[in-house]
């Protein structure tokens, strides 16, 4: 493969990084946080898929096999994030994060 | 290798079944608090000792699980696991941590709900931390970590009613979901550069590297996404507010376990032959060929820079807190910064160092935050100020903190000591090597940030020795308990803390050399 295609390819990817990354940071109501993160672990998943069609040997079938294990991960990690919001809205009748602010610094 | 054989993973096994066992009791209606405790000490109890075994001591031999061929043989090049003696020893630090916190919630009200969940959870994320002892896949790695990542998410916040909690876990959660994010994202790239997500393919470049740039950023996303679960500055922020607002002995597991997971992979990933960084050259592979590239010195300094940083803020702001927990939580952040001294250098002794240096942090920090648990369910406030005259009010309770913050400090006749002077002398040792004078600034560093620490532990025991008592706070505990309203779990667990830390910093000899062999092995051969 040459530089020039990984580039495109990984910068695809890393664009969906930051789109999560930016969300993670920015958003305030925990719903849409929780979308920013799943956009973020996806790029991990878009790049294992890619880098599989290089790989030769064993590695192809393991990069492809590690993409679907995360999508299980990341759906297992919005769960846990579902449940928390419960409760959160349930405790104050509110999911937003900016006003959760007990805890002082 | 051996042919794998189930009995390998009886120790794991032992906390999974205990787990289920636990939910499924809750299931059933069982309302005895006690039953659910029991269960979770016996399983870690008997899984610590499985391990202890394994590791080599004859007098428990018949517990042991792994034939002695299967330790230190190393993973295949396809292999999901390893069992290093190394790693053997970091399961055993878990399980401490896990017996401990166990141990001291059977003293938990007895009216508390939730009780099962958090045995449980508590189970599920000792696991976690076990599998990632015995990781030799960066896939494997990092899905061990997220099982006890998604345990203890759920921990932090088990109370459901308890506001400070709630936002505990939700900060714990953003926190933890991004540093998977940016793990992940890393691994990705290193299996672009590598084709493979095996440590020893990793290591040795078994299948030539096609973009050195990719593995280079590739290990700084790593970096960062395993920062965050060692708590190293500036991904540290989470810790203090995380360690605050959940209950103090889910704090406890927090410091004193699961933070370890992330030293030991670091360990996987950045020291030894399994490490990408022995890489000194690579072949050609088809028509793309690319010069030799050493990341070592690269990866030495960047890390050398996040202890040095780790430790100093950890510390100065550990000086400005007027909250007990709060002031635990930065000098926990200090204590990795320490740790990260040991994988910056990467030399047997250091890691050897490094390791005890962990194993002293479990009885000291835990033991401290078991400590805090027990003090504030007498009635005492979050506030350093309030625990005056704890020390005289509570002879023995004030004897035992006194020994863990002074253990934390690194005074002579404590772990603490042992531990850092061990570490710190390693780094000297490695600064004689042409080129790695860099090293000797990491010891200076320490050293400093050592007296430095001293100043706040010792204004907590001023507190505690030189100033009268509240009055108004019921420190004696309901009269006739004859542990003063700690109950006997938390006293034995604290006792139990109290010994490790007295027994291992005045004859550290037999674990210490168990260690170093530990150590030398896996620098030598990696796991």
């Amino acid at each position: 493969m040459t530089d020039f295609v990984v580039a495109q390819f990984v910068g695809l990817s890393a664009a969906l990084l930051g789109i999560g990354l930016f969300g993670i940071l920015t958003r305030r109501n925990f719903i849409l946080l929780l979308i920013a993160i799943e956009i973020a672990i996806n790029a991990a998943v878009l790049n294992f898929v890619y880098f599989a069609g290089f790989a030769t040997g064993p590695g192809g079938v393991s990069g492809q096999a590690a993409a679907v294990v995360i999508v299980g991960l990341a759906a297992t990690e919005v769960a846990v994030g579902l449940a928390i919001v419960l409760a959160l809205n349930r405790q104050r009748g509110s999911i937003n994060v900016a006003e959760a602010t007990t805890l002082r610094q | 290798m051996d042919p794998v054989s189930w009995t390998w993973f009886l120790p794991e096994a032992f906390l999974l079944g205990a787990a289920l066992l636990v939910f499924l009791l809750d299931v059933l209606g069982v309302e005895k608090l006690e039953a659910f405790g029991a269960v979770a000490v016996g399983a870690t109890a008997l899984s610590l000792l499985a391990v202890v075994a394994d590791l080599g001591f004859t007098p428990l031999s018949f517990l042991s699980t792994l034939p002695p061929s299967v330790v230190d043989s190393g993973g295949g090049a396809t292999s999901l696991y390893a069992f290093s003696s190394l790693g053997l020893v970091f399961q055993g630090v878990f399980l401490s941590s896990a017996l401990l916190v166990s141990l001291a919630s059977l003293s938990r009200p007895s009216h508390e709900k939730g009780a099962a969940v958090f045995y449980g959870l508590l189970l599920m994320a000792t696991l976690g931390m076990m599998l990632v002892a015995v990781s030799a896949d960066l896939i494997f790695l990092l899905l061990a970590i997220e099982v006890t990542g998604i345990a203890t998410y759920l921990m932090v916040g088990y109370t459901r009613k308890d506001a400070r909690g709630l936002e505990a876990a939700m900060k714990f959660y953003i926190i933890g979901a991004l540093s998977t994010a940016l793990s992940f994202f890393g691994a990705s790239l290193l299996f672009g550069a590598f084709g493979s997500t095996n440590l020893l393919v990793l290591s040795q470049g078994l299948g030539g590297i096609s973009n050195h740039s990719l593995a280079l950023v590739g290990y700084a996303f790593l970096i960062v996404g395993l920062g965050f679960k060692v708590t190293l500055v500036p991904f540290h922020a989470w810790a203090v507010d995380v360690y605050d607002g959940a209950p103090t002995d889910v704090s406890a597991f927090l410091a004193g376990g699961t933070k370890k997971m992330g030293v030991f992979a670091f360990f996987l990933v950045f020291i030894g032959p399994l490490s990408i960084l022995t890489v000194r050259a690579v072949n050609c592979t088809g028509t793309v060929c690319i010069a030799p590239y050493d990341f070592r010195p690269t990866v030495e300094l960047t890390l050398g820079l996040l202890a040095i940083v780790t430790m100093t803020l950890g510390n100065v702001l550990a000086l400005l807190q007027k909250e007990m927990k709060r002031m635990l939580a930065y000098s926990s952040i200090s204590q990795a910064g320490y740790m990260m001294i040991g994988i910056a250098i990467g030399t047997a002794p250091a890691l050897a160092g490094a390791t005890l240096q962990i194993l002293a942090h479990v009885f000291m920090k835990a033991g401290a935050f078991l400590v805090v648990a027990g003090v504030s369910a007498l009635g005492v406030g979050p506030l350093i100020a309030q625990y005056r005259g704890l020390g005289q009010r509570r002879p023995y309770l004030g004897v035992a903190f006194a020994l863990m913050l002074l253990s934390l400090a690194g005074i002579p006749l404590t772990v603490g000591f042992v531990s850092k002077f061990i570490l710190f002398s390693a780094a000297v040792q490695a600064s004689t090597v042409a080129g790695q004078s860099f090293f000797f600034w990491l010891a200076v560093a320490g050293l400093l940030n050592s007296a430095l620490s001293v100043f706040y532990y010792a204004r907590v025991l001023k507190v505690m020795y030189m100033e009268s008592p509240d009055a108004s706070v019921p420190l004696d505990g309901p009269a006739g308990d004859p542990t003063g309203g700690l109950g006997y779990g938390r006293s034995a667990a604290i006792l139990l803390a109290v010994v490790a830390i007295v027994a291992l910093g005045v004859y550290p000899q037999p674990v210490f050399s168990a260690i170093q062999a530990a150590a030398t092995h896996f620098v030598a051969s990696g796991a």
